[in-house]
């Protein structure tokens, strides 16, 4: 019997030596897409974005003018969702409310993240009286009521606007990022690679910024997805009490306020912004509670 | 001779605990060469490591180097300001740790930790660095290297991360590379490998080396001269070959007969030392090492023994010193419970001397 050479396919041969090349961020796009759940609320925080996109060129109605359509209008095909008490279209009033919600969402876990985050490292890293000092602000912070600190700070800066208002809500949010950070870099700088990166004669800032932090990333994603969703919910609440957004900007917590009061006869008023509300807080819920769940080393390998 | 490279004089290093203040390191000099490779031996606790991390200015907390001179060609490391000492550290003095897993970060790519590494003490473009990284993992013989740079940690074994370890310590091109047990986490196999890779560096580099470990057999195959610690004391320093083949320090024989040996006859106990190493609190007055030595005698409970010089190059910190038990009980069979050639080690140091 003759010895026939066998034909080995050649990805056969290739494939168990080329080694996948799995990235923190492939991966957790892997998880995210085979979580139905965090895919829905992917596309729908997407369409979101681009509504608000499309708010600051254009809306069907402007949003400050009174009398566009009858007061209380029910849903048409004029007006998809209606118009308010004043007449003013409430689509229109949505989509700028979106702008806002999002806005202060990002804009505060910004200052959140530009706070906390270097707080968090250099009590963690240095330990001591650094640490004292910033574990006792913490505290505090953590023990006057989120409200009260938001209004103090609203009185204090003067002209009400959404700076101030992103200022505010960051003055009751910055405590969580700066624990979160501290707590991974008490943790981070005993392993060995920060010893070593020491040893390679690393400066501090380095060391925090380039060997410490990336480590510490996946859980402060996490910490702002999970924060975008309070931020906005505190902005609607802020703005609900009337002392959030000033009008006539429309804010969904001040379109909700606005529509309590004609409950009975219109609920489209206030079900529109509450609605939009309730779906953007699951949203960035569910892809905070997904992106846990992907950046969780614990899960991997 | 030339000046040394590198002199420790009358170092300690001490922790300042709740319970009591630990003297890690209690009083040792030595020198470095240019080009040398001294091994520094001892048990855990014996204040081998305390010694790397002091001349690297890495003493953790609550720990410091309370007195005594690092002079780096001259400089007194002690005395420097922490800036300079950074500078020192990556650039002149390099450090390898026990597991190279732990010492990578996990998330960053092991040619961008090489990279890194260089720009703590230069101004490179990551171009240049870039094609450096590739360089120095070719030198330390990682196959494939411009594809292992673009890895993370994980993705590599054993053996190439502690390679790509020793090619972040080779960055700058230091002068001295202090390597903290870098085989102990290793297969048999790869500990070869790395050693024969640290030994072809140290001759041509001219990298003098510092080797920390527990295991005779790495010193034996890598080292010109050794040290022997104990609680935190230098016992016994000198030649490899002198070491081996003639201890004069009663730890010294103790460790050397503890190892075991693939020649040994079967049924044969492996031969430990009793007792356990000193507190470092409250050390035994006298020799420290008289609660566990089998040779001891009166004054070994009173008085601490000074290094001296037993023969050429050679020092031990013995009230008794082998030799007299040689004489007394017959070398043949003293001598006879070296590691010997099993594992080759007469072979090797014989090599390191010629």
């Amino acid at each position: 019997m003759a010895t026939q050479p066998i034909a080995v396919p050649a990805e056969l041969i290739a494939a168990p030596l080329a080694r996948e090349q799995v990235g923190l961020w492939t991966d957790a796009w892997r998880r995210l897409r085979r979580n139905r759940l965090a895919l829905v609320a992917t596309v729908y925080l997407t369409l979101l974005i681009l509504v608000a996109l499309v708010a600051i060129v254009h809306t069907p109605y402007s949003t400050s003018h009174q009398g566009v359509a009858p007061t209380y209008a029910s849903p048409s095909s004029a007006h998809p969702l209606g118009a308010d008490a004043s007449g003013r279209d409430i689509l229109s009033r949505l989509m700028v409310g979106a702008q806002i919600s999002l806005v202060v969402g990002l804009m505060t876990q910004a200052v959140v993240l530009a706070v906390g985050v270097p707080l968090g490292l250099i009590a963690g890293y240095f330990r001591g009286w650094i640490d004292t000092v910033l574990s006792f602000m913490i505290s505090v912070f953590y023990g006057i009521p989120d409200i009260l600190v938001a209004m103090i700070l609203i009185v204090i800066l003067g002209k009400p606007g959404l700076d101030k208002i992103i200022i505010a809500i960051a003055a009751t949010r910055w405590m969580d990022m700066a624990r979160l950070t501290r707590g991974q870099t008490l943790s981070l700088r005993e392993r060995e690679f920060i010893e070593a990166s020491r040893a390679s004669g690393a400066r501090t800032a380095k060391i925090l910024f380039g060997h410490l932090l990336p480590n510490a990333l996946g859980p402060i994603i996490v910490q702002v997805t999970l924060g975008i969703p309070a931020a906005i919910l505190f902005e609607a609440f802020l703005s609900f009490l009337g002392i959030g957004v000033p009008p006539p900007t429309p804010s969904w917590g001040s379109m909700a306020a606005e529509g309590i009061h004609s409950m009975r006869i219109a609920p489209h008023i206030v079900l529109a912004p509450a609605i939009a509300l309730s779906l953007t807080l699951m949203a960035f819920n569910f892809l905070g509670d997904v992106l846990r769940d992907a950046l969780d080393p614990r899960q991997k390998r | 001779m030339t000046a040394p490279l590198l002199e420790v004089k009358d170092l300690h290093t001490q922790f300042f605990t709740d319970d009591g203040v630990v003297h890690a390191v209690d009083g040792i000099s030595f020198d470095l060469h240019e080009g040398e490779s001294l091994g520094i031996v001892g048990e855990s606790g014996s204040g081998k490591s305390m010694t790397a991390l002091s001349i690297m200015g890495l003493v953790p907390e609550p720990g410091r180097v309370t007195r005594g001179e690092i002079r780096l060609r001259g400089h007194d490391m002690v005395r420097m300001r922490p800036e300079d000492v950074r500078e020192i550290r990556g650039r002149d003095i390099a450090m390898i740790f026990q597991d190279p897993l732990s010492s990578l970060n996990p998330v960053l790519k092991n040619g961008f930790q090489i990279e890194e590494a260089m720009l703590a003490h230069r101004h490179l473009s990551r171009k240049q660095t870039g094609a450096r990284a590739v360089e120095l993992l070719k030198k330390v013989r990682v196959p494939a290297p411009a594809e292992r740079v673009r890895d993370y940690p994980h993705q590599l074994s054993g053996g190439m991360r502690q390679r790509t370890m020793i090619a972040m310590g080779l960055a700058n091109e230091p002068a001295i590379l202090i390597a903290d047990e870098p085989t102990t986490a290793l297969d048999v196999t790869v500990q070869a490998q790395i050693l024969e890779l640290l030994r072809d560096l140290n001759q041509e580099l001219n990298t003098s080396i510092i080797m920390i470990t527990h295991n005779l057999g790495v010193v034996a195959g890598l080292c010109s001269r050794v040290i022997v610690m104990y609680a935190g004391q230098i016992v016994e320093q000198g030649p490899v070959e002198e070491i081996f083949g003639r201890p004069q320090h009663p730890y010294t024989w103790a460790l050397l007969r503890s190892v075991p040996r693939v020649d040994a006859i079967q049924h044969e106990r492996l031969r430990s030392i009793e007792g356990l190493p000193p507190d470092l609190i409250s050390p035994p007055t006298g020799c420290r090492f008289h609660p566990r030595c089998p040779f001891r005698v009166d004054r070994c409970f009173r008085d601490e023994p000074p290094l001296e010089t037993t023969s050429a190059g050679h020092t031990a910190a013995c009230w008794v010193t082998m030799n007299r038990a040689y004489e007394e009980m017959g070398a043949g069979e003293l001598l006879d419970v070296r590691p010997g050639a099993a594992s080759g080690v007469h072979g090797a140091g014989a090599r390191q001397v010629g």
